[in-house]
């Protein structure tokens, strides 16, 4: 049993729509379903003037399965705090995707706006597009941003990921934006493509692993050693590695691993390794 | 002829509070104290001002009466879905006041010019917190004051003369002394260079080294002024000494610094092009300070990094604060902007880009900041009070702006105005109205009204007011 959510028409101005997730729809009937509230801009509307939604034999080893297919890029919140279920959405996702998320899977085959699972405790995000900036970050003002779960981005992701991060996954496979894991004070990164350069900036804990091209690194890191190949979350990543330990600026003991590889114009770190003792 | 003594200037945030103004016919005739902009303003504003206000009728601006564009501007907020509300910082408290109403009672989004300058600084503050102080204290008692990203010879003229470095103060001496004979010794240098050049019969050239703190402090005893920067500015030059850094390499330098100030050693040569050895002197002179203040600009907030230039900046003087009392402050730049925000706080519990549309305010920079609705073509209507972000905004945004309707309240005919649906020509706070203003050290003064405003040329607060009831009552019906 599972929900299937397209919209009407194309959206000019922002939808808030909170209640679209597993955890709503599972314990209401569909005229009730149809009956939630959500926000076009500043107007109240029901959920059935905007959304075409009917059930269907969605299922998935995760439960309850809402499968939403159309543009959603203006729709915010969705799968707002859910916990358990699956969200399947074909088309472009709004911001605030899966936030505050503390179970369940979302699967996006297509791109995300920014803030994708910021501040999740759990579950799993999976975007086979492009997302915005702030993946997996806190809110505004708040120290606290991702404290588990796992995010999966096959596409780029901009700024900020993974800014201010406690714990979880986030794994890009394409290219980052410039801060990837800001403050950061827990947790795994991984980028499979190129930065714009000052990762882990003012990272006190946690883990970054770059496999593309970095422009520069920030001076407030320290070089460590050089690695065959490192641990992510389950599986293990065959390098070289650059380690280097940082935000000094910070007191930070972060765990900087960069491609040695990709990257021959950090070969001269090397000289700061101590030599190795020959017996 | 009146003399008018310790007004205001609406200018910057600054907020210069000893002009005496000159009042003939109603018109200033002359103003005394004023930098060239604040003149520029007393003596030439309202030149070019509509006498009523103007509604877009078949694609041209016509005359119309207060009430009919009071009834127009109503209509068009209260069609909107998600109008945007925007400007705010140079206008009275009390229009910002009611302008917060109105957001609310529309469901708008309501933003302040912080969006495009200082807005990255307010996020780090909330992020890090910021030791400042109010001016007074900085002018009596700082002896390092250093200007970072920002260059107040051009936007806060009198800021050196009346705050910081040229400023005589009670416990610190002004440094103008060692200004003077700076330049006495340059020109002395440059008189016995040509004396050389003539009696040798070659040009002479003295290697000049470009990251070197001078080696003159003569006198401990005055204030010291550093400027780092991107370029040499007008600030810069009267600076004991220049640090230029390339651009969008602010963070690296930042947190370099913050490094060397915790005593810890840098594993580079070099930061962003500058000798480590360049960067520790400036530790040392920033830590062998008794009272360090720090102002940083929009080259500071604008480049590459953003908030989180800011970030490393407030956690340098966090860490300064271990050593020696070090403050920092972010240059203010419209009059009124720091009480944009104080409102802003006071009346929403955020200091810019408030949403209103669910009812209850929200706060996401990026999210709900105006740049970014327009560019994402979200909003539907607009507000504009006394800005001009057609000439500033992005192209894609200032598009967005004028192909919705669009409401203009402004004493000055500006692009935006130009391009609006609905243009209020309203009286010029602190000139012919009354109201307060927010200094850059978030000190209220009141601004002083000195002329009468023409007949149909009403205080931003009174026509945000009258749109307000309208509002209201088309929604009662």
């Amino acid at each position: 049993m599972g929900i299937l959510i397209s919209p009407k028409r194309l959206f000019d101005v922002p939808v808030h729509a909170r209640c679209i997730t597993p955890d709503t729809f599972s314990t209401l009937s569909l005229s009730e379903i149809l009956n939630l509230e959500v926000h076009e801009g500043n107007r109240k509307r029901k959920l059935k003037e905007l959304f075409e939604v009917s059930t269907g034999p969605y299922t998935s080893p995760e439960g309850f399965t809402i499968w939403m297919k159309g543009d959603f890029s203006k729709v915010r919140y969705i799968g707002y705090g859910m916990s358990t279920g699956k969200i399947v959405l074909e088309g472009v996702a709004g911001m605030h995707l899966g936030e505050e998320m503390k179970g369940g899977f979302i699967q996006v085959y297509g791109d995300a706006g920014s803030w994708v699972g910021s501040m999740m405790q759990g579950g799993r995000i999976e975007v086979f597009g492009d997302v915005g900036d702030y993946t997996g970050a806190a809110y505004r003002g708040s120290g606290r941003g991702m404290r588990g779960g796992e995010i999966i981005v096959h596409g780029n992701a901009l700024n900020e990921t993974g800014c201010y991060m406690r714990g979880g996954l986030i794994k890009v496979y394409g290219s980052v934006g410039q801060f990837t894991g800001m403050h950061m004070h827990g947790g795994t990164i991984m980028v499979g493509g190129e930065t714009e350069g000052r990762d882990g900036a003012e990272m006190t804990k946690g883990k970054i692993v770059i496999l593309g091209r970095v422009p520069s690194l920030l001076p407030t890191f320290k070089i460590e050693a050089i690695k065959p190949r490192v641990k992510v979350g389950e599986e293990r990543v065959e390098g070289p590695f650059y380690m280097f330990t940082g935000d000094l600026a910070e007191n930070g003991e972060g765990k900087l691993y960069v491609s040695k590889n990709n990257n021959p114009h950090l070969k001269e770190f090397e000289k700061y390794l101590s030599p190795v003792k020959v017996k | 002829m009146r003399k008018i003594e310790n007004v205001i200037c609406p200018v910057c945030g600054s907020l210069c509070d000893d002009i005496t103004v000159y009042v003939e016919d109603n018109r200033v005739v002359e103003v005394e104290n004023t930098c060239a902009v604040g003149r520029a303003k007393f003596l030439n504003y309202g030149l070019h001002r509509k006498p009523k206000p103007l509604i877009r009728k078949n694609g041209e601006l016509k005359e119309a009466s207060i009430e009919e564009a009071v009834r127009r501007s109503a209509e068009i907020l209260t069609e909107s879905k998600y109008p945007i509300l925007y400007g705010w910082s140079s206008t009275s408290c009390e229009a910002i006041r009611v302008g917060l109403e109105l957001a609310e009672e529309v469901g708008g989004i309501i933003d302040n010019t912080s969006t495009v300058c200082h807005g990255p600084s307010i996020l780090s503050i909330q992020d890090v917190g910021i030791p400042s102080c109010t001016l007074g204290q900085l002018r009596h008692r700082a002896d390092l004051v250093i200007y970072w990203g920002s260059d107040p010879y051009s936007a806060h003229p009198r800021h050196i003369e009346r705050y910081t470095v040229f400023s005589e103060g009670r416990f610190q001496k002004s440094g103008w002394r060692s200004f003077i004979r700076r330049l006495s010794g340059k020109l002395v240098k440059k008189r016995l260079s040509r004396v050389a050049e003539l009696i040798l019969r070659r040009k002479l050239t003295f290697p000049e080294e470009k990251y070197a703190l001078p080696p003159y402090f003569i006198s401990e005893e005055e204030r010291k002024l550093v400027v780092v920067d991107v370029r040499k500015t007008r600030t810069a030059e009267v600076a004991d000494y220049f640090l230029q850094v390339k651009p969008n390499t602010d963070y690296e330098v930042l947190q370099a610094l913050r490094m060397l100030v915790n005593d810890q050693d840098l594993e580079v040569d070099e930061v962003a092009g500058i000798p480590v050895r360049t960067l520790e002197d400036l530790a040392d002179l920033m830590i062998s300070c008794d009272f360090g203040i720090l102002f940083f600009g929009v080259g500071l907030t604008m480049s590459k990094g953003k908030l989180r230039n800011v970030d490393a900046a407030l956690s340098l003087v966090r860490d300064l604060n271990k050593r020696t009392k070090f403050l920092i402050m972010p240059m203010r730049g419209h009059y009124n902007v720091t009480g944009a925000n104080v409102v802003f706080t006071w009346q929403t519990g955020y200091p810019y880009a408030v949403d209103f549309s669910l009812g209850y305010p929200r706060y996401n920079p990026g999210e709900t900041s105006v740049v970014d609705i327009l560019r994402r073509g979200e909003c539907d209507a607009g507000l504009v009070v006394a800005s001009d972000p057609v000439s500033n905004f992005p192209a894609s945004a200032a598009k967005t702006l004028v192909d919705n309707p669009l409401i203009v309240i402004d004493p000055d005919v500006t692009p935006t105005s130009m391009m609006a649906d609905v243009v209020f020509p309203s009286a010029y706070i602190g000139i012919e109205a009354e109201g307060t203003a927010y200094r850059m050290d978030h000190v209220p003064l009141r601004l002083k009204k000195v002329v009468e405003p023409p007949p149909n040329c009403l205080p931003d607060q009174e026509i945000l007011a009258r749109i307000l009831r309208e509002v209201r009552r088309i929604r009662r019906g």
